[in-house]
């Protein structure tokens, strides 16, 4: 993985010193808050409903075992003995003092992290595949493009004072698993003509309160000209985009209200310009970037793996575990393994510092010290030798984090809530605990299949709602929390935004209507049809039916 | 009635608006105050930016929040309803 040069260093040290200052500054009262509100959010710091808020960023989502001790360190010793993973695979800690963020930000420096970035109006911390350099289906590692643009975009100053927020997420194979069409810019690896990387770019997506699928901008931009393509993007919506209303200064509202077209004419009038300039991306730079993230020295390795098959047949968890949770690898004989952080009953995306802890040395003792942060709040370990998945999910198992659920019903995306953000108009964490309890069994959900049921507490849709297969919104009805239900929604390749299927539950009737939804997908289903497929197919009125017919029933 | 709160400046925890407008960190000990008064102690402590970090007024009834953000003032109040914060809270 990439490591930090000597200006990496000195930039993450330099702010630190500078936040230091500010957060002292702030704490003598020499500023006030409105003074210091956009200093602190330019270093990941919120002011949440119980306390400071600081989210740190885990770029592409990839760390390794020092690391995730140094993030256990500060959760024992600034916060409350957990963090909290996000949908943008960085961790947050809800629970630090204002004068403990310095040292937080130095310990953080130690181990070359940062929060820098993961707020304010500025381009967000680059996600992309949990899987990238691992998954067999890949044209190639993303990670190095996504390396290039974090160097890129970071205190950026022609993007330091966007209109917004601007999320950009990379993948480099035809199946989408970061969700690339949700996002700002989308960035598909594909080959060019002349069989040199290239990149099949999105624009226009995003969540929230409006909205909207991501367009195809350009069918495929060659690699070298990446940078000076996004900013061209950037520029055009920075000189365009509405500043006016922060509800509709999003690029997807510019894009969508001139047209992909008129958008596309007027990017491409910056980058008939740029991309003759310096921001070409010499081949040299990006061979030097690509060395970072060379594949680990794998053993050449038989396919198949005599403990692996053993321990299925001996251990039935095992089994389930091993359906579930550990996915095809490119190298033979190894696999990636799904760490789930949602046990039954219990908070998506929390995880102690002792299982931090525990899950670093997993890294260290079978995955070549690699981890990466899922969006779909979990942790994986990409590359680990099936002869060595036994008995790491043993460990796992002692540790708590061997819940057999990834990608089935009980691996529910949801935002902090009510329960701590300033934001929220209703709690998202007790609804999907609710319904993490009732589905439980884990026969019911092998028998389901593949669900993305995502939770939000509120219209900004941090927990990515509308792209759930079912989306659970949290709204607030005359201070009564009451819960809105899609259907058809997709995060993928076939991204769609789901259905509104009727008026709005409370909350202890989430858990009994999804579950009616899946029993009735299960009554209908044809062969071999995934749930979402079934959606596709049959359309949202035979899960409508089946979400209020309960309720019409005793209305 | 109103009650006066804000984050507290030095950690972010919620407070209150007590006796002779001193901070107090429990719903339970906050003054509840007529609306006039109200608005002469939120501009009292709002001068006070070293401990109320963005002041406001809650409605209440007695001590307990009976505004239409009520929940969130409960939860304000007394923590996050669920999850691992719990653990760590002091009995």
């Amino acid at each position: 993985m990439y490591r930090y040069d000597e200006f990496d260093h000195a930039l993450v040290r330099e702010r630190v010193t500078e936040f230091s200052d500010q957060v002292a500054r702030r704490a003598s009262g020499t500023l006030t808050e409105d003074e210091f509100k956009p200093l602190r959010l330019m270093n990941g710091v919120y002011l949440q409903l119980h306390a400071y808020m600081v989210r740190v960023a885990i770029p592409y989502g990839t760390f390794n075992s020092r690391q995730m001790r140094q993030l256990a360190h500060i959760a024992r010793t600034y916060d409350k003995g957990y963090g909290h993973f996000t949908t943008r695979t960085n961790i947050q800690y809800n629970w630090p003092a204002l004068t403990d963020l310095p040292a937080i930000l130095s310990d953080l420096a130690d181990v070359e992290m940062h929060a820098i970035q993961t707020s304010g109006n500025c381009i967000r911390n680059v996600t992309t595949d949990v899987f990238a350099g691992a998954a067999d289906d890949e044209i190639e590692d993303p990670r190095p493009w996504c390396e290039i643009i974090r160097q890129w975009s970071t205190i950026h100053p022609e993007f330091s004072f966007l209109p917004r927020k601007f999320k950009i997420a990379v993948i480099g194979a035809e199946k989408d698993r970061a969700a690339i069409r949700t996002h700002d810019v989308g960035l598909q690896i594909v080959r060019g003509e002349d069989g040199g990387t290239a990149f099949r770019v999105f624009v226009g997506g995003g969540q929230g309160r409006l909205p909207h699928i991501g367009q195809e901008i350009a069918s495929s931009v060659p690699a070298a000209e990446l940078l000076a393509y996004l900013t061209a993007i950037l520029r055009a919506w920075n000189l365009l985009g509405r500043r006016d209303n922060i509800h509709k200064a999003r690029i997807k509202i510019l894009v969508a209200s001139v047209g992909l077209d008129a958008f596309r004419e007027e990017v491409d009038r910056h980058y008939a310009t740029l991309r003759h300039e310096d921001l070409r991306i010499p081949d040299d730079e990006a061979e030097r970037i690509k060395a970072y993230f060379a594949p680990p020295s794998f053993e050449d390795l038989p396919k198949a793996s005599a403990p692996f098959d053993r321990a299925l047949l001996a251990d039935p968890d095992f089994a389930r575990f091993a359906r579930n949770n550990v996915r095809r690898h490119r190298q033979a004989g190894y696999a990636s393994v799904v760490v789930s952080l949602k046990p039954v009953g219990g908070v998506p995306g929390d995880i102690t510092a002792d299982q931090m802890d525990a899950v670093a040395d997993l890294a260290e003792r079978y995955g070549f010290d690699e981890l990466r942060a899922a969006y779909e709040q979990n942790l994986v370990l990409p590359h680990v030798k099936l002869d060595d998945v036994p008995a790491l999910w043993r460990a796992l198992l002692e540790a708590g984090l061997a819940t057999a659920n990834a990608d089935l019903a009980t691996d529910v995306i949801a935002c902090p809530g009510l329960d701590y953000c300033s934001l929220a108009n209703a709690r998202s964490i007790p609804v999907a605990q609710a319904l993490s309890k009732r589905l439980a069994d884990m026969d019911y959900q092998e028998r389901l299949g593949p669900v993305r049921i995502n939770m939000s507490g509120c219209i900004n849709a941090c927990g990515h709602h509308h792209v759930g297969h079912i989306g659970v919104l949290g709204v607030d009805r005359k201070g009564e929390e009451y819960y809105q239900i899609t259907v058809g929604g997709s995060p993928d390749e076939q991204a769609a935004l789901g259905d509104i299927v009727g008026k709005s539950l409370p909350a202890d009737e989430v858990a009994p209507a999804i579950q009616r939804t899946l029993d009735r997908y299960l009554q209908i289903r044809a062969e071999g049809e995934r749930f979402i497929d079934t959606v596709r197919r049959v359309g949202p009125d035979p899960f409508r039916d089946a979400i209020y017919e309960t309720l019409d029933a005793t209305a | 009635m109103k009650i006066v709160t804000a984050n507290r400046l030095s950690d972010g925890r919620v407070i209150y608006a007590g006796v002779d407008n001193q901070p107090v960190d429990r719903l339970d000990h906050a003054s509840v105050l007529d609306e006039a008064t109200a608005e002469i102690v939120l501009a009292e402590v709002a001068g006070r930016p070293d401990i109320f970090v963005n002041p406001y007024l809650v409605e209440v009834q007695d001590h307990t929040p009976s505004g239409r953000d009520r929940l969130k003032e409960r939860i304000r109040a007394t923590g996050p309803t669920v999850g691992n914060s719990l653990a760590r809270e002091p009995a």
